[in-house]
């Protein structure tokens, strides 16, 4: 199968360093201290923030730092045949505890000891790069509940088939059989806080690809960052009337 | 017009923009400094302000602060005074939940505890806690520590702490009498609680 024509374009007539189009929205769940809705093309995410809260497992407690959670879950209806993996699948556990361990390293947490920061992310409509838009909107939905972070950690993935590096896979591209790279990044301060790669690479490519998608990640930080900023414009602007 | 739009356009920021250099800034509230680099980094979203220094302070660094409307409910942090709401009273403790911290009221719940040693200054062994709190009683107290894993530790010894309004049997709000005394203006009744000095 030919995923990039000679011409140099994709099967939905993407180039191979296209993004798909990235929509976001905050404030979709109104009794969450802090909530975002994410899409990248076909892929929808929802993300809802709760806290600094009392920790409610008290063995898990910090007494310096706040304590991070977050919950992953696919609805039954956002894939192409209907699931019905019951809660807690494997997949779901690693996506989860990935996501956390990228939230852990950009909130503030030592400003807010003896909490808990709660993070549930839902993935409406699946097509690729769910864990990618997963991390956009969790941090969208961060900051919206006003949680001190070092900065806004954003996600993209990225590909190699056909002798080309691609960026931001969908479904079809994921489902090749060629390397998978999921990078998650500070964009301002410039650090890795995620990376995750299915199939072999050359390291040499490696780099490439990694490029490609730091790139990617910069584009969706340029994004979320115009996102924020209109927000907190339209809110002064309520303030002032 | 134009100017005034520019500078507020210019002046927003969102996690993780550089805000400055701490030998020539100082992070205030929603900013920080980097520990491996000597640059002042923005940790919310909203507005940047510069407050100038005190005139005879040492450091003469002007404090950066992100001011906006985006910020999470408040923490309860040792030193702080909060409005909590007693929701059980036991012999050597009372519980409560937290609800305001400082002038703010929280969005979680958060839970406290005022021992025994701490609802009063003097005559600490003498201490009833039913005479000195019910429940439904709102109290202000000042949190002195994290506490262990289950509640804050608040402690109501001072005089301007403790309860500030409280229902009676009868259901009125009672009106204070003396410092250890509050009365129903529907009865008449004397009720026995730890009253807050209210500021005149």
């Amino acid at each position: 199968m030919e995923y990039v024509s000679p011409e140099g374009l994709r099967l939905d007539g993407r180039r191979p360093m296209e993004m798909r189009q990235i929509r976001a929205e905050i404030g979709a769940v109104s009794k969450a201290d802090g909530s975002a809705v994410f899409e990248m093309g076909n892929t929808k995410v929802i993300a809802a923030v709760y806290g600094p809260r009392q920790v409610q497992n008290k063995s898990q407690q910090m007494n310096d730092q706040a304590l991070v959670r977050c919950e992953y879950s696919m609805a039954n209806f956002s894939t192409g045949d209907r699931m019905r993996k019951p809660k807690g699948d494997r997949r779901s556990t690693e996506i989860s505890l990935v996501i956390r361990q990228t939230m852990e390293a950009c909130i503030l947490t030592h400003l807010m000891p003896h909490s808990q920061i709660d993070i549930f992310v839902q993935v409406l409509q699946a097509d690729g790069g769910t864990r990618s838009a997963c991390i956009n909107a969790a941090t969208l939905a961060l900051a919206d509940a006003g949680i001190p972070m070092r900065d806004l950690v954003t996600s993209c993935s990225a590909g190699y088939l056909n002798s080309t590096p691609l960026l931001d896979l969908n479904y079809v591209e994921d489902s090749a059989g060629g390397a998978d790279v999921t990078l998650g990044i500070l964009p301002k301060l410039d650090k890795v806080t995620l990376l995750q790669m299915d199939s072999k690479l050359p390291i040499d490519i490696l780099e490439n690809v990694m490029q490609l998608a730091i790139e990617g990640c910069k584009a969706v930080a340029n994004y979320i960052r115009e996102i924020l900023l209109e927000n907190t414009k339209q809110l002064e602007y309520r303030r002032g009337v | 017009m134009a100017l005034m739009e520019e500078e507020k356009e210019t002046a927003m920021v969102t996690p993780g923009e550089v805000l400055g250099r701490i030998s020539e800034i100082k992070p205030g509230r929603g900013a920080y400094a980097a520990t491996h680099n000597d640059t002042v980094y923005a940790s919310l979203t909203g507005f940047r302000r510069n407050i100038p220094p005190a005139i005879d302070s040492s450091d003469q660094r002007p404090i950066v602060e992100v001011t906006g409307h985006k910020a999470h409910g408040p923490v309860p942090q040792p030193g702080s005074i909060v409005i909590a709401r007693v929701t059980k009273v036991m012999a050597r403790s009372a519980s409560a939940h937290i609800v305001c911290v400082g002038t703010k009221s929280v969005r979680e719940i958060f839970n406290g505890i005022i021992r025994q040693q701490d609802v009063r200054a003097t005559e600490i062994d003498k201490v009833d806690m039913h005479l000195s709190f019910r429940p439904g009683d709102i109290v202000r107290a000042l949190v002195v520590s994290l506490g262990d894993a289950r509640a804050y530790f608040l402690s109501t010894a001072k005089n301007e702490l403790g309860v500030v309004s409280a229902e009676s049997i009868a259901g009125a709000t009672m009106v204070p009498v003396s410092w250890t005394e509050m009365q129903c203006p529907l009865t008449g009744q004397i009720e026995q609680r730890k009253v807050a000095k209210m500021a005149s």
